[in-house]
């Protein structure tokens, strides 16, 4: 009887009963919060279920030793993680986003390009006051990345960068990624005046096949040349981008855009989920880190809109562009887009800014992998 | 075409070669001791003279098969053991080779000793090809003679680069242990971070205006090519009129689309599958990846006695 007693009370301490405290079911709570969110309100559910369900998984409060926690060498959980820890599912992302994106509306207007260079405003806006409270420059770096609203790239760097800290960047960037419709109109509202708000764009001009497969190999080398270290990201982007525009590799090109980003994103979610175990994650730190997230999003949007009104200076009546695009440059692809094109329609319901939006938005996505990579030059 | 798929395998074949010789080539020799007296001991410890080796590239270099030798007349004196997993040098990393003459001690015991005036020699595991060399000077008691910088200098033995150091630094880096990171270094010289902003961002811009730039230019051509070929067409009245396809505007396309699309819908009604008009190019020049489209689909059959 004695025996049986003794059994149990030593399975009892094997159950997550007896490891758990109120940290893991915050985190559970959390988690709980972002599934409800994708569900109930549609945030990015693509995003938001796997790293709910991956919290969820990642807070089971568990006796150590077990080898099935994601930071236990070996274990399968820790062994999917390695792709985040490793760096190697952003690129593949990036790769899936190349294949899938269509870069014509930056082509027939190359001028939208520099909105998605003033959004990276945002990263190095979050990478000074990051500084100023206290963290180390490369964690500041992989902190401003946030800014950049590209999940990936937030991922890859702060891997590199600050390793302690990217469970927290990754879902702080995933997070704001599903707000974009949330946070961004306000800012563009506050900055932007009636009259800005009706302009109409000219319509983009028809792009040749060939200026499309020109693209992305004379963007990698670009832009590869002038940041190498954005090489990963840059070379899966351009290279998912010429598999699709070739127009030979339709197969590749399908298989990037289906399901290998499927899969990745669903490995990259979920193992990113599970990293935000609630000892390591539930710190002031990653307290900072969310504010500063949020911060860097709110600039970057500003910094896009004032960019737009500041260009319109410049340029001839018929030319101007809509500040209404200018968030776009924040690269959550193709949310903010479809911001500019929502708000656009509430103050005029004919004009309808989405293809105009797409380019900046792309131009964002390159934008902040070259950011990425300087920092990582710099910094690593 | 024969031709140059044999030039292609042949390029990769070289390439693989080149690759694996090129591997071996990223080790350095990078620090001596001749007299140790009170420095680095071995496992047995013993105060010997050491060798340290350099892994100057970015991947794992196995340097197990290679030689280690002090007599350029002998390139095969000490065959580094193969099969040994600690032989795998990780990137940017050191080892250890200690010169005491006595290789039953283990993979890192060479089986000669050095002094003065000799030449040391790292042969990569095809027992020719010299991948450094370094003639050891006289140095004094546990002084060593290595690079001013890890794996940086002269690798044909004419001592550039090289100097007596003022401490040894076995199995680490030469330039300083306490060597700064690049993050460390950026806190000291640029505190608020407007520096690395300011500069940051000119690059992101140079590159997206650089682009922008070339789109715009490539964008000319193409609109220029385009309107070479505009097409030429008769009009209802009989006049040969110029259509440039650049100045149809997207709503034109639209409607011509939605025509053809209620055309096939008015003609969908037989049990025969319907045409299907498309614009989509359809290569099928056989090709052993893309021949499942032979097997997977049949070419539509078009009922001919149906009006």
């Amino acid at each position: 009887m004695n025996t049986i007693i003794e059994n149990l009370q030593q399975f009892w301490q094997y159950t997550g009963f007896a490891n758990c405290n109120y940290q893991y079911l915050l985190m559970i709570a959390i988690g709980i919060l972002f599934i409800y969110l994708a569900i109930a309100k549609e945030w990015e559910p693509m995003l938001l279920v796997p790293i709910g369900f991956g919290i969820i998984i990642g807070n089971i409060p568990l006796f150590q030793g077990l080898q099935v926690g994601i930071y236990e060498e070996g274990s399968v959980l820790n062994i999917l993680y390695q792709g985040v820890r490793q760096g190697f599912y952003p690129p593949l992302i990036f790769l899936g986003i190349g294949a899938m994106t269509d870069f014509s509306a930056l082509i027939s207007n190359p001028k939208l390009l520099l909105i998605g260079g003033a959004c990276q405003f945002g990263i190095f806006g979050a990478y000074a006051i990051a500084l100023a409270i206290g963290f180390s420059p490369a964690e500041a770096g992989a902190i401003g990345i946030i800014g950049g609203a590209d999940g990936p790239t937030a991922i890859f760097l702060s891997s590199r960068l600050a390793p302690d800290l990217m469970g927290a960047i990754a879902v702080s960037a995933y997070s704001y990624m599903a707000l974009v419709p949330v946070i961004q109109p306000p800012i563009m509202r506050l900055l932007t005046t009636d009259k800005e708000r009706l302009i109409r764009m000219k319509p983009p001009r028809a792009v040749s096949p060939t200026e499309k497969k020109i693209f992305p190999i004379v963007g990698f080398l670009l832009t590869a040349f002038i940041v190498p270290s954005g090489i990963p990201l840059l070379g899966m982007l351009f290279f998912g981008n010429l598999i699709k525009e070739s127009g030979v590799t339709r197969r590749l090109a399908e298989t990037a855009r289906g399901p290998l980003v499927d899969i990745v994103t669903m490995l990259i979610g979920l193992t990113v989920g599970c990293s935000t175990q609630a000892d390591k994650f539930i710190q002031w730190n990653s307290i900072k880190i969310f504010l500063l997230g949020a911060l860097s999003f709110v600039i970057a949007t500003a910094a896009g809109v004032l960019f737009v009104k500041f260009f319109n200076l410049f340029l001839k009546e018929g030319n101007k562009i809509n500040p209404l695009i200018g968030n776009s440059g924040v690269s959550a692809v193709p949310d903010s887009a479809r911001v500019s094109n929502t708000v656009g329609l509430k103050y005029d319901n004919k004009n309808y800014l989405l293809m105009h939006a797409m380019g900046p938005n792309v131009a964002g996505v390159i934008g902040s992998a070259v950011a990425a990579g300087i920092l990582l030059g710099f910094l690593a | 075409m024969k031709n140059l798929k044999y030039i292609l395998v042949l390029g990769c074949l070289f390439v693989a070669l080149t690759a694996t010789a090129q591997s071996q080539s990223s080790m350095r020799l990078n620090e001596i001791l001749l007299h140790n007296t009170t420095d680095f001991q071995d496992d047995f410890g013993q105060h010997n003279a050491w060798i340290e080796l350099f892994n100057e590239s970015y991947g794992t270099v196995d340097i197990g098969g290679c030689y280690l030798t002090n007599d350029p007349n002998n390139l095969k004196k000490y065959i580094i053991p193969k099969g040994d997993v600690i032989t795998k040098i990780k990137p940017r990393q050191h080892t250890l080779f200690w010169a005491d003459n006595n290789p039953y001690h283990g993979t890192f015991h060479t089986n000669f000793t050095i002094e003065a005036g000799q030449e040391i020699l790292f042969v990569s595991s095809d027992g020719r090809t010299v991948v450094d060399r370094i003639v050891v000077p006289e140095m004094g008691e546990n002084e060593s003679f290595g690079r001013l910088k890890d794996g940086e200098g002269a690798i044909d033995g004419s001592q550039q680069g090289w100097h007596i150091t003022n401490w040894t630094s076995p199995s680490t880096n030469n330039s300083g242990v306490d060597e700064e990171s690049k993050s460390e270094k950026m806190r000291e010289t640029d505190p608020y971070g407007w520096i690395l902003s300011i500069t940051a961002m000119s690059v992101v811009f140079l590159a997206l205006i650089i682009l922008a730039m070339l789109f715009k230019l490539t964008g000319r051509i193409s609109i220029k090519n385009a309107n070479k070929k505009t097409a030429k067409t008769v009009s209802i009245t009989g006049k040969e009129i110029q259509i440039d396809a650049t100045d149809i505007a997207g709503e034109t396309y639209a409607a011509i689309a939605m025509a053809l699309h209620l055309y096939n819908e008015q003609n969908s009604s037989h049990d025969e599958e319907s045409l299907v008009v498309t614009m989509a190019h359809t290569d099928r020049s056989y090709s052993p990846w893309s021949s499942k489209i032979y097997t997977l689909r049949q070419t539509p059959i078009v009922n001919k006695n149906k009006k």
